[in-house]
């Protein structure tokens, strides 16, 4: 009976930490979006009992969502910015993982190092940085016309959609990265080397046994930024600040900070919850399937 | 072990969305289920017996033109007592919205800690209030707000014996203002109007002698991606109200909120119009070259942003003439909370010190208190104002039964008004 429970036992302060950090609160932010509002001091009155639900603010924010509703374009526009984002990351990271996982030698860990490095300085001092940096006298212009890259200065901050794709990237790369340089590290070199013995070109290598073991690296750093990129609403504010950049994050922030609508914010958070839980469905399925496939020793 | 693709027994795509349609599915019939639940989402306009409209808690709604008398909840405390001493005073305020250095002299002279707690905005400053989040004595308050504040018994009645400051060194107007006659819950803290700032060294046009300034919006093409509205609900689409002639700005009119909304979205394809609350920065730094801003914003970025280099000159502010432009005005209550509530009484009186007020203005916050010493001449005298500038700075004269000033909105108003908002920033 003591050696069932012993190893169970270890997850317990983890599930614990769960319940009470995840599972509560989030079932709170349910009870408020399926809840009413206080006529006078405009607070949120969360309903607890899923009978006694008021599905309005759901349905509203919903009907918000669909096609030729208002927030339909801000919708579209957060997966357009998260997709092209994401896709930049893997661009700029793969190459960046891969090389410190093959190719770096000695200097590994002074490059890891060197990766998790802006993590120690905090979110909104890194993009506040950013903000002089791109500034119409800053350096970045500088440089790109000093070099006759632009013939003049860009107006970075002129609430510019690249301008926001870009600090995205900035801001969560390394969460990429690291990840996947895990994966990448644990391949086994044998794999690769018959490969080779058996023929194949390097890129023939890369395609049929790096770039597949890696896969589940490649998604669980996907899933590691697009979820935070999903409710993000400071990196627009600081670096753009136009409606037109705006993203679904800024319209969560705006219900529940500023007046007598939270339960709409609330509302528009449990519905990208379920989007999201559809990716993470997705993401699970895989890692599922390629641990399946692993070859069991 | 390699598995074979036909011994898989996960999902492949085809079943995953397959399956995903079947939760879909599911999940609607849920939602069906569900919609036999309520489906209560639009606020009521409650009216009174003469058809009027009614506030939070069924008080009466406040204008200029229509005074208010806030019931008391409770009886004020009795006068001559001593103030409490030792322990922490908590004032509760916007961020860097009050001169820190005033507050350590106030702890010193009554020897207590004095501890400042920030909130994002009166709205959330209330929420956190109510909810007991916080504990504070006294807290900054608007106008519009405090029907809510007293309705929901947040702040407490003020002895007006503990505050002669009030009447002594107040302008008229707000000694027993509209919205609190006989200053039952609130005094005044600082007050500004609601106009243009921009940089006349980078924007050519003369807007000040504009037949409509606020159409400057409208024609700034050519300044696309330096151009800025207040990140505020009521100032937003008040201005879009304004710029049609419309000086009713606490309408709860749907279609004239919808038509403000439709014509401030088209600012995306004139300007790229951005919204923000840095104009005081922005605007003398030239990152932003032509904003919306309240008039505390000119003086403001004359006293601390302006750069080595940028003539104060080259700052100009416009606000319209009374009646067609917001003043707005804020407060300080005391808040139910307290367990200092005659120290509460004296922190209001300390603030309407002339030396107080003048020197938290001056030397930290740019915002005008409406104090009846500081008149513009005697700003531009010291130096503390440009004279290009005097625009930004407000006169009793600006206050009366004629003015305009952003009201309390029944629930049904403020849902219209942020949903409004709501669509102008979406962009969608």
């Amino acid at each position: 009976m003591y050696r069932r429970w012993l190893w169970p036992g270890f997850a317990f302060p983890g599930v614990l930490w769960l319940i009470l950090l995840f599972a509560v609160p989030f079932y709170a932010v349910v009870a408020v979006a399926f809840g009413s509002v206080d006529p006078v001091l405009l607070q949120p009155v969360p309903l607890w009992n899923p009978l006694e639900w008021n599905v309005g603010w759901v349905s509203e924010v919903l009907h918000r969502l669909a096609p030729g509703g208002n927030l339909s374009g801000v919708a579209v526009r957060t997966i357009e910015y998260v997709a092209i984002a994401l896709a930049l990351s893997v661009l700029i990271g793969y190459p960046v993982a891969y090389y410190i996982a093959r190719h770096a030698g000695r200097m590994k860990n002074l490059l890891l190092v060197l990766i998790i490095l802006p993590l120690w300085i905090s979110y909104l001092m890194r993009m506040l940085a950013w903000v002089n940096l791109l500034a119409p006298e800053g350096y970045v212009n500088r440089f790109l016309t000093y070099t006759h890259v632009l013939s003049q200065p860009r107006d970075w901050l002129g609430g510019q959609p690249s301008t926001v794709i870009l600090a995205l990237v900035y801001g969560y790369i390394p969460y990429f990265i690291l990840p996947l340089f895990a994966a990448l590290d644990r391949i086994d070199r044998s794999h690769l080397e018959a490969a080779r013995d058996l023929g194949a070109s390097p890129w023939s290598t890369f395609r049929t046994v790096t770039l597949p073991l890696s896969k589940a690296g490649i998604l669980g750093g996907a899933v590691l930024i697009t979820l935070p990129m999903f409710g993000d609403y400071y990196t627009p504010n600081i670096v753009s600040q136009a409606p037109t950049t705006s993203m679904i994050g800024n319209q969560i922030d705006f219900y529940f900070h500023y007046g007598g609508q939270p339960t709409i914010g609330a509302a528009i958070t449990v519905v990208l919850a379920l989007f999201l839980t559809a990716l993470m469905a997705y993401y699970m399925w895989t890692i599922h399937r390629a641990a399946r496939e692993v070859p069991q020793v | 072990m390699t598995l074979h693709p036909k011994e898989r027994g996960g999902l492949n795509r085809k079943e995953f969305l397959v399956r995903a349609a079947g939760a879909a599915s599911l999940a609607t019939g849920v939602g069906g289920i569900l919609a036999a639940c309520s489906s209560e989402t639009t606020a009521s306009s409650p009216t009174g017996t003469g058809g009027e409209l009614l506030g939070p808690g069924g008080l009466p709604i406040a204008r200029p033109d229509k005074r208010v008398t806030m019931p008391l909840w409770e009886d004020p405390i009795e006068s001559g007592l001593e103030p409490e001493t030792g322990g922490t005073f908590t004032v509760f305020n916007y961020p860097a919205y009050f001169y820190k250095k005033l507050l350590k002299d106030f702890g010193k002279k009554y020897n207590v800690d004095v501890q400042y707690t920030a909130f994002d905005n009166i709205s959330s400053g209330i929420q956190r209030l109510a909810s007991g989040a916080v504990t504070p004595d006294v807290m900054e308050m608007t106008p519009d707000n405090l029907s809510r504040a007293v309705a929901g018994k947040l702040i407490k009645p003020l002895n007006l014996d503990y505050i002669p400051n009030l009447k002594k060194n107040v302008w008229p107007d707000l000694v027993s203002p509209f919205y609190d006659v006989d200053s039952h819950y609130t005094v005044p803290y600082t007050i500004y109007a609601t106009g243009i700032f921009w940089r006349n060294d980078k924007v050519s046009e003369d807007i000040a002698s504009m037949s409509q300034p606020w159409d400057i919006f409208w024609q700034s093409q050519k300044y696309k991606g330096k151009v800025a509205l207040l990140s505020e609900e009521r100032e937003t689409i008040g201005m879009a109200l304004l710029r049609k002639g419309i000086t009713d700005i606490n309408t709860e009119d749907p279609a004239r909120i919808d038509q403000a909304v439709a014509d401030l979205k088209e600012l995306y394809g004139v300007c790229n119009i951005k919204v923000g609350d840095v104009q005081y920065q922005s605007i003398p730094e030239g990152t932003a070259w032509l904003n919306q801003a309240w008039s505390g914003d000119p003086i403001a970025a004359y006293i601390y942003y302006l750069p080595k280099g940028t003539p104060a000159s080259a700052l100009s502010y416009w606000k319209a003439e009374k009646g067609k432009t917001p003043v707005q005005n804020d407060c300080f209550s005391i808040c139910k909370t307290t367990k200092k509530p005659v120290l509460s009484h004296l922190f209001l009186n300390f603030l309407l010190d002339n030396g107080v007020s003048y020197s938290n203005f001056v030397n930290f916050n740019g915002y005008q208190p409406p104090i009846n010493e500081i008149d513009p001449e005697s700003l531009v005298k010291k130096g503390i104002v440009p004279e290009n500038l005097t625009t930004a700075v407000l006169t009793n004269d600006d206050l009366g039964p004629d003015s305009l000033q952003y009201g309390t909105l029944t629930a049904r108003g403020q849902q219209l008004w942020q949903d409004g908002y709501s669509d102008f920033t979406a962009a969608g």
